[in-house]
């Protein structure tokens, strides 16, 4: 299970991983399974930054949904870690309550123009007893 | 922990406590959290005193647990609204329609109970999704397809019981016709089953949807009358091969014969999918905003200086290559007296796909269920965020050329008219075969007063296309009474009887208080002018 403290440390490295900041690809905090890559808004991002796994996606989240996410999310645990478009995440958002989770973590981020019309980062986290873990 | 109106929070807790027992006390929702995830995001009431709101949530597994949460709160008159994958953005979402009631959310309940590949049919509980059902037809190599709506997070029971629709061949597509079958838990805990399925023994309950006597599968259609926990479907054989193609015609005045043709040749089975009506010049701007159609002298002087055609009729074709490639050649005959036609074959696919096909096909044509019109706004198609939202509305007009070319007119004017702003105004589409119906998108804001000027606009429009003999055929629960109320021959009687059917069936008004303007008594008075 990810920790506040592991929480807050996401918030704090996802800037620079969206800039692609080599720094940043080795801080990603301990306690996400995996870590959701929108490549509309995150086309920088590394496989693995410090050791944990990359999905990545193109504006539909069917597929990755589909095959990986959604077997993933019926077994208990499971923590993700997610940088997005607002759309993408509405929908794995929506998803995800279905398998007793919920968003733990959402910050919005600034777009290209410096609007906050940006990709958010967030974290999804099992929180119901069926899926929670321990 | 919410309320419900007029139950006091003794029997509510008293209740909630049997439904605890009944289905496990992790499947009752009572936090604020938890049961805000029932709210409708897409709701024009949002974040005002009238959004309907649940007051909890309880999730059973089996149709003996749905059966005694329901006794439960008709012991208490305890209001229940049931929802099957709760996904009805656009028309509602998974909150209820009547504040406060407990949302009876059937997800868990989602055993496929039957494929029958000879009778090419299925039974499935309520929690059964388009996903589920296609990962299971994928995984099993069944040959048989689904029909799905554009967004595949729904559930096969509660799209068609919502009366919702597809893009395959008739029979498929208007997915309440699709059904054959359906069982219900009763206001009173009983459990009823229609058709063939009320004969016990009968091996034909997803094969004959009549039965004996009348037939009351309706009963069950954007309804408030039971608890639906099973219902059969009607699935599509997959075809050898696949072909869309389309016919062009440059003046204004083709679009009677267009769409009289059209009609002639799907209802004689010479194209079996979905067909529909666009315009090439009226759709060069914004491709998800058709235009208000002009007058003809205008429309034909635009189709002579851009050299887009006024009309294009587009067709679909399921079935042995051979014979639609026939069919085709037996469309363009029909076509071929109309000056300037000119015909085009879209695309072939052979059946079953390959994997290198799924990046080019339109993947709703072929059954296969998806998410991807959430991103539509990414890919430049108007001003679309689905964490904004919007409603649908989707007014059915006569399936004529002229009732098509009024119906956007006097639709596109109203709404010109009324400041409703749209991201998404539809051609003429067939998702239930004899009539056409025009969708409207319209975009909804978290800001009351937008919304408030929003809904007296969108009142306004039902109003003007009830003058004009049109109703929606769905809606979202702000609207509901007020099509409801448009539906008006003798008197209201269609929600008169409605009403009579409520008294008998649910006399305690438990289920789904107020679903498409049928209330129950207790709360009918002084509803209706
Ligand atoms: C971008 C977008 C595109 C869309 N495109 C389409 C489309 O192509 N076609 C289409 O049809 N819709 C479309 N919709 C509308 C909607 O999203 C779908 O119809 C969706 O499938 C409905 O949600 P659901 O299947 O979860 O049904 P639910 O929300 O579970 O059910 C709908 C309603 O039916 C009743 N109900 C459900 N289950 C039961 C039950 N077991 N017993 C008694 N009553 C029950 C309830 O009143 C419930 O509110 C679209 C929406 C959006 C936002």
């Amino acid at each position: 299970m990810i920790s506040r403290r592991d929480l807050m440390k996401w918030g704090a490295v996802v800037p620079a991983l969206v800039g692609g900041s080599a720094r940043a690809m080795a801080a990603v905090p301990e306690g996400l399974d995996a870590l959701v890559v929108d490549s509309r808004h995150a086309p920088g991002v590394i496989a693995n930054p410090g050791g944990v796994r990359v999905l990545r996606f193109d504006g539909d989240v069917t597929q990755l949904w589909f095959e990986t996410l959604d077997p993933l999310w019926r077994k208990p645990g499971f923590v993700l870690g997610g940088i997005t478009g607002r759309d993408a995440l509405f929908v794995l958002e929506t998803l995800s309550w279905d398998r007793g989770r919920r968003v733990v973590s959402r910050k919005d981020m600034p777009g290209r123009s410096g609007r906050m019309d940006g990709p958010i980062s967030w974290v999804i986290a099992p929180v119901h007893p069926s899926v929670k873990k321990g | 922990m919410r309320t419900p109106p007029g139950v006091s929070a003794v029997t509510f807790a008293d209740g909630i406590a049997e439904m605890k027992s009944a289905v496990g006390e992790e499947w009752v929702f009572t936090s604020d959290p938890d049961v805000d995830t029932y709210r409708d995001f897409y709701s024009v009431l949002w974040g005002e005193e009238d959004e309907r709101i649940a007051s909890a949530a309880v999730a059973p597994k089996t149709v003996e647990e749905v059966q005694a949460v329901v006794r439960a709160a008709n012991a208490r008159g305890i209001p229940l609204y049931p929802v099957s994958t709760g996904r009805n953005l656009g028309y509602g979402g998974s909150a209820p329609v009547y504040s406060g009631s407990v949302v009876l959310d059937l997800k868990r309940m989602d055993r496929i109970i039957e494929v029958n590949e000879g009778n090419a049919s299925c039974l499935v509980e309520p929690g059964v999704s388009y996903f589920d059902m296609y990962r299971h037809l994928q995984e099993t190599g069944s040959k048989l397809w689904i029909d799905v709506p554009d967004p595949g997070w729904g559930s096969m029971v509660g799209n068609a019981l919502d009366s919702g629709g597809g893009y395959t061949a008739a029979p498929y597509r208007g997915h309440f016709e699709a059904q054959c079958g359906i069982e219900a838990v009763m206001a009173d805990g009983e459990l009823f089953r229609t058709g063939m399925g009320a004969l016990p023994g009968s091996e034909t309950w997803q094969q004959y949807k009549m039965g004996i006597g009348p037939c009351l599968d309706g009963l069950f259609r954007q309804s408030s009358l039971g608890v639906v926990t099973k219902m059969g479907f009607w699935l599509f054989p997959q075809p050898e091969a696949y072909m869309s193609c389309s016919v062009e015609l440059q003046r204004f005045e083709d679009i009677e014969p267009l769409v009289d043709l059209f009609n002639e040749l799907e209802y004689g089975n010479i194209f079996n999918g979905m067909p529909s009506i666009g315009s090439p010049v009226l759709a060069s701007g914004n491709p998800l905003i058709f235009a208000e159609i002009p007058e003809p002298e205008e429309m034909n002087r635009r189709v002579r200086e851009t050299g887009l055609a006024a009309w294009r009729g587009s067709m679909v074709f399921y079935g042995p290559e051979k014979v639609i490639r026939a069919q085709w050649e037996y469309v363009q005959e029909r076509f071929a007296h109309f000056e300037g036609v000119k015909f085009k074959e879209n695309q072939f696919v052979k059946l079953p796909l390959r994997p290198e096909d799924m990046e080019k096909i339109q993947k709703n044509r072929f059954g296969i269920p998806s998410m991807e019109i959430f991103s539509v706004g990414s890919r430049g198609f108007g001003d679309f965020n689905p964490s904004d939202g919007h409603i649908w509305f989707s007014a059915i007009i006569p399936r004529s050329g002229k009732g098509f070319v009024k119906a956007n007119r006097v639709m596109r004017q109203a709404c010109a008219e009324h400041d409703v702003p749209l991201f998404m105004f539809s051609p003429a589409v067939t998702c239930w075969t004899r009539s056409f119906v025009l969708f409207a998108a319209v975009p909804v804001y978290k800001d009351k007063e937008k919304n408030r000027r929003l809904r007296e606009s969108v009142l306004k429009v039902i109003q003007i296309c009830a003058e004009h003999g049109w109703g929606e055929y769905r809606c979202p629960p702000a609207f509901q009474d007020a099509v409801m109320d448009a539906y008006s021959f003798n008197n209201n009687m269609l929600r008169r009887v409605n009403e009579k059917i409520k008294d008998a069936l649910d006399p305690n008004g438990i289920l789904s208080a107020g679903r498409y303007g049928v209330w129950p008594k207790h709360l009918r008075d002084g509803r209706h002018a």
